[in-house]
């Protein structure tokens, strides 16, 4: 349990229904952690207490050994835990650039009668993003599309600007919500790469949720089974494979 | 890959700061008016305020907010309650306007934040604009009811604002200066925060944004506005009635913020010019307003749903905001 | 007293509910909040006038055909204006209802602007009197109309197999289309009798109040009141809250002040929102985010 970020315990419930009920785990920085199990496993409820958007009925959760849960999205947030959303989190009215201006938000240090007033200093931190954020864009080959609105673009094309938001910040921590889902397959192994470069160079802890099993197999590092709200299996790649119980339980075979 | 970001200043006719003309050319106005058309020219200033904080709401951060006409007359009223009762001079009374707008503006946005939205929050603030309405008709000793409560002599710093022209620079400057703010906000990561809570409101507090904070923002700095403009009405028109702030007046801001443009400054600008100056004519004939008003929104809706601004953004990109600076 | 105020507030009230049922019959098939109802409901009242009074039609048929043109009107604003913005955000809904019923309100402002209209008495019922209790024909009148309209509909919705399929729509629109049901058609026929059921509730007060065109945005106010009290989206709950109003208003007139009797449904609006917003009866109201 000496991850960056550590889940002791964790258990959400909705009224009744077990969404999810002690789990614990840990990811670690340069790491690519994968999440899989069946629909209604609780991979989603998962990433939602760890950022915050729901509340954990009981357990704790660590990032940086700084005791995270409870806290505000924002908060989380803010202290460099980003996540991307299942159904896509962009803003469609802005342009690319300015929905990773947004993703850079909090490292733009301008008060509020800076910005009103339109002082020399706070218009030069929102022009120094600004280059940041076309920086980036063009690091990660997206910079033809700068200031095209984000609703007009395709959905992997999406899915890369939302993670280069998520990232932007350089946050520590990364959780993935299914970053290749609807995408083609030579997007796909794209994204499968980019994640493994965001681990392996940048030293990032992905935390990853994805169905697409051959993906995952290839990608992580360590792999988290859920089924039913619990754990039921951890461990490297080919172990998970030779899981009599994980094969049952998630991926069919009798 | 290395793309070196080009930092050459536009010729001037190019860039945004060719803006800067229009209230230049504005100051010409007094020089031909007429006195409607001076009359005409202050309303004008007073509505661009109005819809340049109602678009705040419901253009940029997307929220179905009817409190404007309640900020409208709060900011009217306490100007005439600030100048009669208190003794403030005009421009004082203007502050308390605008801190008494920016107040209901908070009162407006604790209800969207406690998860009051959408068809609730219309309905709320439909019934809060009702119910300030209501106020001014019974809190007689102190509005004088029906019979509207007439503003002191206008004067700013010492100086008469007796005459329209006077009037006119005054709210010219402050108008600008509103204007100009609230751009230089809208172009920052407030504005952009603002406007990612109405695309994906889950989404911006993951990016390490409070979005209740820029709710309340939005909303306090959208009664702000109103409320300024409300401080300017009452000085133009020289007496408050209860009736200039009634369920009419919400559509009439309505328009201006659709025909002008949905969630951009320069939409609202051109929406309180073009229709504070057409309906003028309107006035006269029982209903006529109305029907131009509701048949002018329709119109956009249908076919031009982003507004004048839409169509001037096609001619010449300046016309095409851009949240950021470089 | 009491008694007495309870009764007036009753029969107030049985128009307050009519009106807050034809909101939610919209509401619940397309939600769609119809900022326009108030005008729409006066449209009603304003349509019977013109054929009793300018043309001197007997009330009865006057009545059903502007219940049926009203019914047409529904249709129309379903087909012609909210159907085309459809793709567009849900604010364009409400601005596009609010604006049509300013076209209508501005329409009638037009040509009556000026005056305040008296409807001619329908009705010339004697009232009752048990012991102190003064009851008028007109309350009679309201009451018995809206209590058998509140059953034939209620029976419509639950017993009938068109009742059920309006239900089954509500319940899942995705799932009505894979049954082969035209959802727009469905979308326009309850614009429709929204619109119709509105115009009942403005041709029942009519009679009893003057005509003006600004009568249109109380009625609207006292629907979304009593909508909210009885639980947005709550069939029942519409017609519960707005009797509940109706009394409301009848104490706070008596007993506190009589200007009250305009603000009760603002007040209660911000109070049940702000406190309660799933309303007494409905179970959820607000959008978490």
């Amino acid at each position: 349990m000496n991850g960056l970020l550590n889940l002791k315990d964790v258990s959400v419930h909705f009224a009744g229904l077990k969404a999810l009920t002690d789990v614990s785990l840990s990811a670690n920085a340069g790491e690519v952690t994968a999440v899989i199990g069946p629909n209604g496993a609780g991979k989603t409820t998962l990433f939602n207490v760890i950022s915050g958007y729901v509340q954990p009925t009981a357990g704790e959760i660590y990032f940086k050994d700084e005791a995270i849960h409870g806290l505000t999205p924002h908060a989380v947030s803010a202290r460099g835990v980003r996540r991307t959303f299942q159904n896509g989190g962009l803003f469609g009215e802005m342009t690319v650039l300015e929905n990773i201006l947004t993703g850079l938000h909090v490292q733009i240090d301008s008060n509020f009668f800076g910005l009103l007033f339109g002082t020399r200093k706070a218009n030069e931190v929102e022009k120094e993003a600004a280059a940041r954020a076309r920086r980036l864009l063009a690091l990660m080959d997206m910079d033809e599309f700068v200031d095209q609105q984000v609703k007009s673009l395709s959905g992997g094309q999406q899915r890369m600007i939302e993670i280069v938001r998520t990232i932007a910040t350089e946050p520590p921590m990364l959780l993935l919500d299914e970053p290749a889902v609807g995408l083609s397959p030579p997007m796909r192994a794209r994204m499968m790469e980019v994640i493994k470069r965001l681990a392996g160079e940048e030293g990032i802890a992905i935390l990853l949720i994805e169905h697409a099993i051959d993906l995952v197999m290839a990608g992580s590092d360590t792999i988290i089974v859920l089924n039913s709200g619990q754990k039921i299996a951890e461990g490297k790649p080919q172990e998970i494979r030779e899981n009599r119980e994980v094969l049952e339980a998630y991926l069919g075979y009798a | 890959m290395n793309q070196e970001i080009t930092k050459t200043k536009r010729p001037f006719m190019q860039s945004g700061r060719v803006f800067y003309l229009v209230p230049l050319v504005v100051a010409l106005i007094p020089l031909f008016a007429n006195n409607y058309l001076q009359f005409m020219a202050n309303m004008i200033m007073v509505y661009v305020l109005v819809t340049v904080g109602f678009n705040l709401v419901i253009g940029n951060l997307g929220q179905l907010a009817f409190a404007n006409t309640a900020f409208f007359g709060i900011g009217a009223y306490m100007t005439a309650i600030l100048m009669t009762y208190a003794g403030f001079t005009y421009e004082t009374a203007l502050v308390g306007a605008a801190i008494f707008g920016g107040l209901a503006g908070l009162l407006a946005s604790i209800t969207a934040l406690r998860g009051i939205r959408l068809y609730y929050l219309a309905i709320i603030t439909l019934a809060f604009g009702e119910l300030m309405r209501w106020v001014y008709i019974h809190g007689e000793s102190v509005t004088r009811g029906t019979d509207g409560l007439p503003l002191p002599d206008v004067t700013v710093f010492g100086l008469s604002m007796h005459s329209d022209t006077a009037k006119f620079y005054f709210f010219l400057l402050i108008t600008v200066l509103v204007v100009k703010g609230t751009s230089n906000l809208l172009r920052s990561r407030v504005g952009r925060a603002i406007m990612a809570i109405r695309d994906n409101e889950m989404t911006t507090a993951s990016l390490g944004i409070s979005t209740a904070n820029y709710i309340i923002l939005t909303f306090v700095w959208s009664g702000s506005v109103v409320g300024i403009a409300g401080g300017m009405f009452a000085a133009a028109t020289g007496r408050v009635f209860p009736e200039s702030f009634s369920l009419t007046e919400v559509i009439v801001h309505f328009a201006m913020v659709m025909v002008g443009g949905t969630g951009s400054l320069i939409g609202s600008v051109i929406g309180g010019i073009v229709l504070t100056a057409l309906p003028e004519y309107f006035r006269q004939f029982p209903g006529m307003e109305e029907l131009f008003f509701g048949i002018i929104i329709v119109i956009v809706l249908l076919f031009l749903p982003k507004g004048l601004v839409s169509l001037l953004a096609k001619v010449s990109p300046l016309f095409r905001e851009r949240y950021f600076r470089e | 007293m009491l008694m007495q105020l309870t009764i007036s507030g009753l029969s107030q009230g049985a128009i307050y509910a009519l009106i807050a049922l034809s909101l939610t019959v919209v509401f619940r098939a397309t939600t769609v909040v119809n900022f326009g109802h108030g005008d729409f409901v006066l449209g009603g009242a304003f349509g019977v006038y013109v054929l009793v009074v300018m043309l001197g039609l007997p009330f009865v048929p006057s009545a059903i055909a502007a219940i049926v043109l009203m019914f047409v009107c529904g249709v129309l604003i379903s087909r012609g204006f909210i159907n085309p913005i459809k793709a567009g955000p849900h604010i364009g809904f409400a601005m596009m209802s609010i604006s049509i019923g300013y076209i209508f309100r501005g329409t009638t402002r037009s040509i009556w602007g000026r005056e305040v209209l008296p409807m001619p008495r329908v009705f010339d019922i004697e009232p009752v009197f048990i012991g102190d209790l003064v009851i008028t024909g007109d309350a009679m009148i309201i009451s018995g109309i809206v209590a058998i309209l509140l059953l034939a509909f209620f029976i419509v919705f639950y017993k009938t197999s068109i009742g059920k399929l309006i239900q089954a729509v509500y319940q899942s629109e995705r799932g009505a289309t894979l049954i082969g049901i035209n959802v727009q058609r469905f979308h326009d026929m309850m614009w429709g009798a929204g619109l119709a059921m509105g115009a009942v509730a403005g041709i029942l007060i009519a009679p009893i109040s003057l005509l003006h065109p600004d009568l249109g945005a109380g009625f609207l106010i006292r629907g979304f009141a009593a909508m909210t009290l009885g639980g947005f989206g709550s069939l029942g709950g519409a017609v519960a809250g707005g009797l509940i109003l109706g009394i409301m208003e009848q104490y706070a007139g008596a007993y506190v002040n009589t200007a009250l009797i305009d603000i009760t449904s603002y007040l209660v609006i911000l109070i049940v929102l702000v406190v309660r917003p799933s309303g007494l009866f409905g179970k959820r109201a607000v959008v978490r985010v």
